[in-house]
């Protein structure tokens, strides 16, 4: 399972990672990388990554989304939906150019966002984008591999009629060799802690596995360890929580829109959580060694002086975040009982761990390991439906 | 051309049209089909069936040889290639029990099939009768009149309860007319039905004592891969499993998967 960066903000920090060797490839995000300066990229990068083309709001002009080509507000002025009827095709060349262009690993065909999906939500995204990208694609006898973009709702997670309406959309698509797949994120917690939701999710991604298809999940947090146990092809890694968790707000151009500045957290792969560096530092003060129960990685010895100023938009807890979570990932075993082993093996072990530091130090549900007794449930139920 | 035709017979009545069979000097015998455009709809249908046969030039499909519309008396007539042999209803007893000759008789039929599903095409309709057997065994496909053209405008009412097929051959979503899930994945499920159907000797969906009739069957996906006469067979019941389901994302995926499958038991 490879593990690739989802770029945003600071999408340098994840370059630099990418260049000492942590992670498979990038994600590249339009919204955050002027056009231009993507096609500077190192191409041996670039071989190994995909474009995420963020049309999801079609023409909203988010950032740099206007320095690409199949901007749809390049086509034309105050391009909307109608549109689409005269443009899709101009609109999947030029979209599909760009990307063969800077030879990504994957051509990605992009998707649209709707709050609530109209009924016609599917036949609309076959007509605007997958048909007009698969003829475009053949007439230039592509060969590289070509992924379709979802944006899975809950509600196609938990009602059966919407999610075998996806499904069948999804996987009756001859021409592509899989997905690109963003589940949206709705939750109120840092974790996902809901049953249900997270065991659909498994059942979702067995099924495209079960059709053959690549999955490439985007956006994920920390659960993509639970969600390799279903044996997706693909998991990401990313800084900011809007990076690890979908949320259409990213590609909304608000003005003036009031900046929420989260507390600063530390990923722990033995405790499976990002704790908030209130805590660790009461850990500093009432558990020996509290250390031991964070990741060593070259940038720890700075997180751990006295002196270091903890604040979310600072690099080295993300850096460090992509460091220790890939490595993490790659030390999940091929087989999928054995991975399934593993995971719960490493869910239980931070269980423990979370008992001692709760022995000392009482964290708060978005610190602490309430999400895992519900992981290793799901593991549990998922596992008796292979 | 069909002037040019003799020893015209009436061969069978069916649906909206009648068929005959006839001489011709040039093409030897064919078939003529004649019958009343109804609706703008049976005219749409006709018309994209002809231009299909018109662009297949294959074995596993009659040759088309003349199409004409009479817009005075509204009549249709087509003239096409009589293919020899019987159909697979007439020589079910060559594949009971048999599932090396029924995996072969799939191979050769998605074969076939490609070439229309290649096309984005759809038969809809497939059935032992629309299936008919060559004398060397090759089968050909006849029966385009229901095919569903993807890449064009449906022409099935979105309100009708049932989609068009024939209904003990119809997966779920042609039943419940669920027109955006048809795709060559619900030809999947007609041919799985034929190739059960032939090993059993019996409907899959039809078993004895049911209290439901094959369609009810087919909604709540009951079905058999045994009887009192045929025991089950490991290949059987390993094609039912992987394509006699309700939704279609849990049939093959596309049609090289299918003959993959098959693959490892022909």
């Amino acid at each position: 399972m490879k593990i690739y960066h989802q770029t945003g903000f600071r999408y340098n920090w994840n370059i630099e990672s990418f260049e000492k060797g942590v992670g498979d490839g990038l994600i590249f995000s339009p919204i955050n990388i002027d056009s231009d300066k993507l096609i500077s990229f190192k191409e041996k990068m670039k071989q190994v990554s995909f474009l995420d083309p963020q049309l999801y709001l079609l023409n909203e002009a988010k950032g740099s989304l206007d320095t690409y080509p199949y901007f749809p507000g390049n086509l034309k002025p105050d391009f909307s939906t109608p549109d689409l009827d005269n443009s899709q095709d101009e609109l999947a060349k030029l979209c599909v150019d760009y990307q063969i262009e800077n030879d990504f690993e994957y051509l990605v065909i992009p998707t649209r966002y709707h709050a609530d999906n109209p009924t016609n939500y599917f036949l609309d995204s076959t007509d605007f984008f997958v048909d007009p990208f698969c003829e475009y694609l053949k007439e230039i006898k592509n060969s590289k591999k070509v992924l379709l973009s979802a944006i899975i709702k809950t509600v196609m997670l938990t009602d059966d009629e919407k999610k075998n309406e996806v499904l069948n959309w999804i996987t009756g698509h001859q021409n592509i060799d899989g997905v690109y797949i963003i589940f949206e994120n709705n939750f109120t917690s840092k974790q996902i802690k809901d049953f249900d939701y997270l065991l659909n999710v498994l059942r979702f991604i067995k099924i495209l596995k079960m059709n053959q298809l690549e999955v490439h999940i985007g956006y994920c947090n920390t659960e993509a360890l639970l969600y390799s146990i279903a044996m997706p092809d693909s998991v990401t890694i990313g800084s900011y929580e809007n990076l690890r968790s979908f949320g259409i707000k990213r590609f909304q151009d608000l003005e003036n829109a009031p900046m929420r500045g989260p507390n600063a957290r530390l990923y722990s792969s033995f405790l499976l959580q990002w704790v908030d560096y209130v805590y660790i530092q009461a850990m500093e003060k009432l558990i020996t060694n509290y250390e031991d129960f964070f990741d060593d990685s070259e940038f720890k010895p700075l997180m751990f002086k006295p002196d270091f100023k903890w604040h979310f938009a600072k690099a080295e807890p993300y850096k460090h975040y992509f460091f220790v979570f890939d490595k993490q990932i790659k030390q999940l075993p091929e087989l999928q009982s054995d991975r399934i082993f593993y995971v719960k093996q490493t869910i239980k072990e931070a269980l423990n761990l979370f008992k001692i530091i709760e022995n000392n130090v009482l964290l708060d549900n978005d610190s602490d390991g309430s999400h895992l007794s519900t992981w290793f449930n799901v593991i549990n139920a998922f596992e008796k439906e292979i | 051309m069909i002037t040019e035709c003799t020893s015209i017979k009436e061969f069978a009545q069916g649906g909206q049209k009648k068929v005959f069979l006839a001489e011709h000097p040039k093409f030897g015998k064919v078939v003529i089909k004649k019958g009343l455009i109804k609706s703008f709809t049976s005219l749409e249908r006709i018309k994209r069936e002809v231009k299909l046969l018109d662009e297949l030039d294959s074995e596993y499909y009659p040759k088309q040889y003349h199409f004409n519309i009479d817009f005075k008396t509204n009549e249709f007539e087509i003239v096409e290639e009589y293919i020899e042999g019987s159909t697979l209803r007439d020589n079910l007893h060559i594949f009971y029990n048999n599932p090396s000759e029924i995996f072969s008789l799939l191979d050769l039929l998605i074969d076939g099939l490609s070439l229309i599903w290649d096309k984005n095409v759809v038969h809809r309709d497939l059935k032992p009768e629309n299936i008919i057997l060559r004398p060397n065994m090759k089968p050909c496909i006849i029966d385009l009149g229901i095919a569903r053209f993807l890449d064009l405008e449906s022409l099935t009412k979105t309100i009708s309860p049932v989609g068009p097929c024939t209904p003990i051959y119809a997966s779920s979503e042609q039943l419940t007319n669920n027109k955006n899930s048809i795709d060559l994945r619900t030809d999947f499920f007609a041919l799985v039905v034929i190739a059960l159907e032939l090993y059993l000797g019996q409907h899959p969906f039809n078993e004895s004592g049911s209290k439901y009739s094959i369609m009810e069957n087919i909604l709540r996906n009951n079905y058999i891969v045994e009887n009192e006469n045929v025991n089950q067979n490991k290949q059987m019941s390993e094609l039912a499993l992987k394509v006699l389901h309700t939704q279609p994302y849990m049939r093959f995926r596309n049609y090289s998967l299918f003959k993959e499958f098959l693959k490892t038991y022909l």
